[in-house]
């Protein structure tokens, strides 16, 4: 600027101007730069922790559990599933007045009030309201229209067949996770994976963007399939609670096991319960006793005792016992019979179930000897069906003869149902024992078999004659003069055993006036297909298991015989007095070639009796054919309205129609096909 | 040496008017990226922000290119109807039924299609009557009573008028507006000092009167602690600039603007491009307003009379000011003002002002070419230009 002085020097006041304008400049350049330090402060050295502060506000990480997988039968029938339902939570801090919300909210919800405060303070700014809400419930919290509150989509549990092999499925609670039965005992495989994602939100709470969906596949638990068969079950289960109604019984349990594969085909308990509903049911009524509890098994445990001597060599057939007229003391005890006897053979033993020959038998076969076969049948050892909480039984070695007798006859010993029925499998399926199993396959969503059970034969017990020999003794059981002619069928040739327990009195010791009735048969006879035991506790009318129990066992065979294929042992005609004797193989060649697959009749019988007319009343049932299964049930969840599935796949036809008015609550039942 | 008459128009200050048009440009940019979520929300239109910033922007070409074309000189004459019609204009905002009531102020002249903010032409007309009544008294500017007092008078009168619209920002910045000039004409810097050292105790009564003043500066000292209450517009803004780190989240992808920030595209659009342009994005703009101060401060200092000197250092002070309070607040420097980020804010009556002001600065770094022709550089550089 020095040349501008040649030109027009300025006056004195214009330099000071000068001066001053590069003064102001020089202030505002500085301030530029204080701008600009803090600008880096704020951007490189405080940035993660803004960062993070911001990050708090708009990210929520959502945690998406993965949909619970399913259960099925070994037919493929669901009886547990997944569907999502809506669950409501809220932002406390955005409310205006919170107490206040939570009264209102209580009173719509029916909840707590006291407690929903509590938990909206707790909460900050995350509570849940209800979890697995009703729809009406989520109208309600829609309609304030308040940006503080928002939406899951919770799976939530549920049971098609509702009381249908309970206890076996057990149950899984609020959280998705298993509390009892194969819930529990398969959560880690049903569970699956939890995927986090980040979800983007507003500053008025709208979730707005996840980071990319997830492959569905990834949010699905594994599926267990399991051996039980649903119709097998159903029928089971109905026999079961009748025996015991009629019995006047406290409760009850039934097996069907595969003697071939030891597989278990329908695994009962009395009273049942509606996993639908848990909170109605008391959480000892939740036990699979069938599986996990242990009883004095009683006369059932005969069976063993004549065939270890027989496999011994310490008695043969033709052999014959003397049975004291009904009393015998051994030691310083006296055993009894219902009934005195004199000489019999071990067949006759068994027919009319003597406890004083059984036990002259076992004294014969030697105490070492009986706690050999009993451990080889499988007693005092886990069955391993994989279940929580299995009970292995205790047969203690019988140090005295007293022991042995009364070990004979099944007292002073203990069991599980699911063993019996194992045990008994063995002598079934010519004296090799398989291990019971109830779940076949775990399978991955995409898949990957993560388990799966195949028929595993344990150990050869007795030889296949000894074990026919056996068998064919058990046939005269249910003849005229046996203990069990209630469990006779026409069709089919049956081959069982009693078992009247004492039940040992916990509180007085030693036993009370309380029995434990059962009857454990196999049919056909000739090659059994199905062991079935049915017990029933503390029965009151009678307490013989040839009358509680045997009558069970037949309406059970009898639906399992058609359902399961299998060829009728003799003509359905012919009466029983013309078939008391073995049966020619030529003529049941013949039968089997002239009957075919009746198997469908059986669940279809089941079906009509699980159907129930609805009464009239205010809902409306929507119309769901050719809905998958799964929305269908969660449209008539979303309606009030309870599912019965039958089948998988697609929605062909329900009932009652769309369009009738119901009552909420009420069942409707869709038949479901897989999609062609 | 080159014809004055085709010079006067090509020898307006390229850099200045550059770093002007990279200043609106993204501004432009920004106001569509911070209020798109807004816009959709409120109109359904996630252009209707930018749309409008679109014509404020038409607007104020016209007017920049106006008062280019016509010369500063020519204000010289027009600043006391200028002065006076902005002062109607703020007192017309005080009518009921005519001031809009918006955030608790009102500012604006609610117009058909368009609202009217009278303190930003209240801001730009007081640094022409500034400078025109400065250039005119000369020597007496010195003189406490001809040159101070009167000049010091009608500022307070303009920023109670402020004040009635609760506008403290706008009222801070005439009175800076004035010691700016006062200072650069050569009042007495004891005055100066003396004047302000009285103000304080009026500035603090004034402040602790009002309980929203006082809340203002107790959030501003601890935004955290006052995050759900007044320190939420801070504490969000530091949050937003924070986040952007070097790099920035990306333009569009800030997060904050889903309505964590409120005016996230009017006083806090500098939050927004800290978030998404990081410090980069910062250090341009920042570089952009030392520029247009540069280049500002030149030209007033190659004015070729006073009075362009004083408009030239005014209007350099406006946009220093603003720029230097608006980053300020958003970085949580100072309280919250309520002034806009020149040429970058949303606010039509903003942006045509500060770009009428630009052209008023423009035309006269224009006389500062001219002025200085002997200057080799220059020289060169208008050759080259004709």
């Amino acid at each position: 600027m020095k040349d501008l002085k040649g030109l027009s020097a300025p006056e004195p006041s214009q330099r000071w101007m000068r001066l001053r304008v590069r003064l102001l400049g020089a202030i505002f350049f500085a301030l530029l730069c204080a701008v600009f330090a803090r600008a880096v402060e704020l951007q490189i050295f405080d940035r993660e922790r803004l960062e993070s502060m911001a990050r708090d506000q708009y990210v929520r990480e959502i945690e998406m559990p993965a949909r619970r997988g399913d259960i099925f039968d070994r037919r493929g029938v669901p009886l547990a599933q997944s569907v999502e339902v809506d669950s409501i939570w809220v932002d406390p801090s955005l409310l205006d007045d919170p107490a206040q919300m939570a009264r209102i909210l209580a009173k719509k919800l029916n909840l707590d009030a006291k407690e929903l405060a509590e938990r909206m303070e707790r909460g900050r700014r995350f509570a849940w309201v209800k979890r697995q809400a009703r729809p009406e419930d989520v109208a309600f919290v829609r309609s304030l229209k308040s940006r503080a509150f928002g939406f899951a989509k919770e799976p939530r549990r549920f049971y098609p067949q509702r009381e249908l092999a309970a206890h076996v499925l057990g149950l899984a609670g609020m959280d998705g996770h298993g509390l009892e039965g194969l819930e529990l005992a398969f959560d880690d495989e049903l569970t699956g994976e939890v995927s986090r994602i980040d979800g983007f939100r507003d500053a008025r709470g709208r979730k707005l963007l996840t980071q990319g969906a997830i492959n569905p596949i990834d949010r699905q638990g594994a599926s267990v399939t399991l051996t039980i068969d649903r119709g097998l079950q159903y029928v089971t289960e109905k026999a079961l609670s009748r025996a015991v109604v009629e019995a006047k019984g406290v409760a009850g349990m039934a097996v069907v096991l595969d003697p071939k594969t030891g597989e278990l085909l329908a695994l009962a308990n009395y009273p049942g319960f509606n996993p639908n509903t848990p909170k109605d049911t008391d959480h000892h009524q939740l036990r699979n006793r069938a599986a996990l509890d242990t009883f004095e098994p009683g006369s059932t445990f005969k069976s063993f005792v004549v065939a270890a001597a027989l496999e011994e060599g310490v008695i043969r057939p033709d052999d014959i016992f003397y049975c004291e007229q009904g009393a015998w003391t051994v030691g310083r005890h006296t055993i009894h019979d219902s009934h005195p006897h004199e000489w019999l053979t071990p067949k006759k033993v068994l027919q009319v179930s003597s406890n004083i020959c059984a036990a002259k038998i076992a004294l014969k076969l030697g105490a070492a000897n009986l706690a050999k076969y009993y451990a080889a049948f499988g007693f005092g050892q886990r069955a391993g069906l994989a279940l929580p909480g299995e009970g292995k039984g205790t047969v203690p070695y019988p140090r005295a003869d007293i022991y042995v007798a009364t070990q004979a006859f099944g007292q002073g010993l203990t069991a599980t149902a699911v063993q019996l029925a194992a045990a008994y499998g063995a002598l079934a399926n010519g004296g090799v024992l398989m291990r019971p199993y109830l779940v076949s396959k775990v399978t991955d969503p995409d898949g990957v078999v993560l388990l799966e059970n195949r028929p595993t034969p344990v150990r050869r017990v007795i030889s296949a004659r000894t074990a026919k020999t056996v068998v064919s003794m058990l046939e005269s059981v249910v003849e005229n003069g046996g203990t069990a002619p209630r469990a006779r069928m026409d069709a089919y040739r049956v081959a069982g055993k009693t078992g009247t327990a004492q039940k040992a009195d916990p509180v007085a010791g030693g036993y009370s006036d309380k029995r434990i009735a059962s009857f454990i048969g196999m049919v056909p006879a000739e090659d059994p297909r199905a062991v079935i035991l049915v017990v029933v506790d503390e029965p009151k009318t009678d307490v013989y298991g040839g009358l509680v129990a045997a009558p069970a066992f037949k309406e059970i065979a009898e639906a399992a015989m058609p359902y399961l294929g299998v060829t009728p042992s003799r003509p359905v005609a012919a009466g029983p007095e013309a078939t008391a004797v073995s049966v020619n193989p030529k003529s049941a060649a013949a039968r089997r070639a002239s009957s075919s697959g009746p198997s469908v009749a059986v669940p279809a019988v089941a079906v009509a009796a699980l159907t129930e007319n609805a009464p009239a009343g205010d809902v409306r049932v929507p119309d769901l054919s050719g809905k998958a299964g799964r929305e269908a049930i969660a449209r008539l969840l979303a309606a009030s309205l309870e599912p019965r599935v039958e089948g998988s796949g697609r929605v062909v036809s329900q009932s009652p129609p769309a369009g009738t008015w119901v009552a909420r609550g009420a069942k409707v039942r869709l038949d479901m096909e897989p999609r062609p | 040496m080159r014809s004055d008459k085709g010079a006067a128009r090509i020898t307006f200050d390229p850099i200045l008017l550059a770093a002007v048009m990279a200043l609106i440009t993204i501004g432009l940019v920004m106001v569509y990226s911070a209020s798109a979520i807004l816009a959709h929300d409120k109109q359904s239109d996630s252009f209707f922000f930018l749309k409008r910033q679109v014509v404020a922007f038409a607007f104020g070409l016209c007017a920049m290119a106006t008062v280019m074309a016509l010369g500063y000189r020519r204000l010289a004459r027009l600043a006391y109807p200028i002065v006076v019609g902005a002062i109607l204009l703020m007192i017309l905002v005080l009518v009921p039924g005519i001031g809009g009531d918006a955030n608790g102020a009102s500012r604006w002249i609610r117009l058909p299609g368009f609202s009217l903010q009278p303190s930003e032409c209240l801001k730009v007309a007081w640094i022409i009557y500034l400078s025109y009544s400065l250039a005119k008294k000369r020597e007496k500017v010195v003189t406490f009573s001809v040159g101070f007092l009167p000049h010091v008078i009608f500022a307070g009168i303009l920023a109670g008028l402020c004040l009635l619209q609760k506008d403290f920002g706008s009222a801070v910045c005439l009175l800076v507006l004035l010691f700016s000039l006062l200072f650069t004409a050569g009042a007495k810097i004891s005055y100066l000092v003396a004047s302000v050292l009285a103000a304080l105790p009026v500035a603090y009564h004034f402040i602790a009167s009002e309980p929203y003043r006082l809340r203002r500066i107790t959030a501003f000292l601890d935004p955290w602690g006052t995050r759900h209450g007044d320190g939420y517009q801070v504490a969000e803004s530091l949050m937003s600039i924070g986040s952007g780190g070097l790099t920035g989240l990306g333009l569009g992808d800030g997060r904050q603007k889903l309505f964590f920030l409120p005016e996230a595209h009017t006083d806090f659009i500098f939050s927004i491009v800290g978030e998404e342009l990081g410090l980069i994005g910062v250090t341009v703009v920042v570089v952009l307003y030392v520029i247009v101060v540069w280049r500002g401060l030149r030209a007033a200092l190659g004015a070729s009379e006073p009075f362009g000197t004083y408009l030239g250092m005014g209007i350099t002070t406006l946009f220093a000011f603003q720029a230097v309070v608006n980053m300020s607040v958003a970085m949580g420097l100072l309280p919250t003002k309520g002034l806009t980020l020149p040429f970058i804010s949303y606010g039509g009556t903003s942006l045509v002002m500060m770009m009428t002001a630009a052209g008023v600065l423009l035309s006269v770094s224009a006389s500062a070419q001219r002025a200085s022709f002997g200057h080799r550089v220059r020289g060169q550089l208008s050759e080259a230009v004709a």
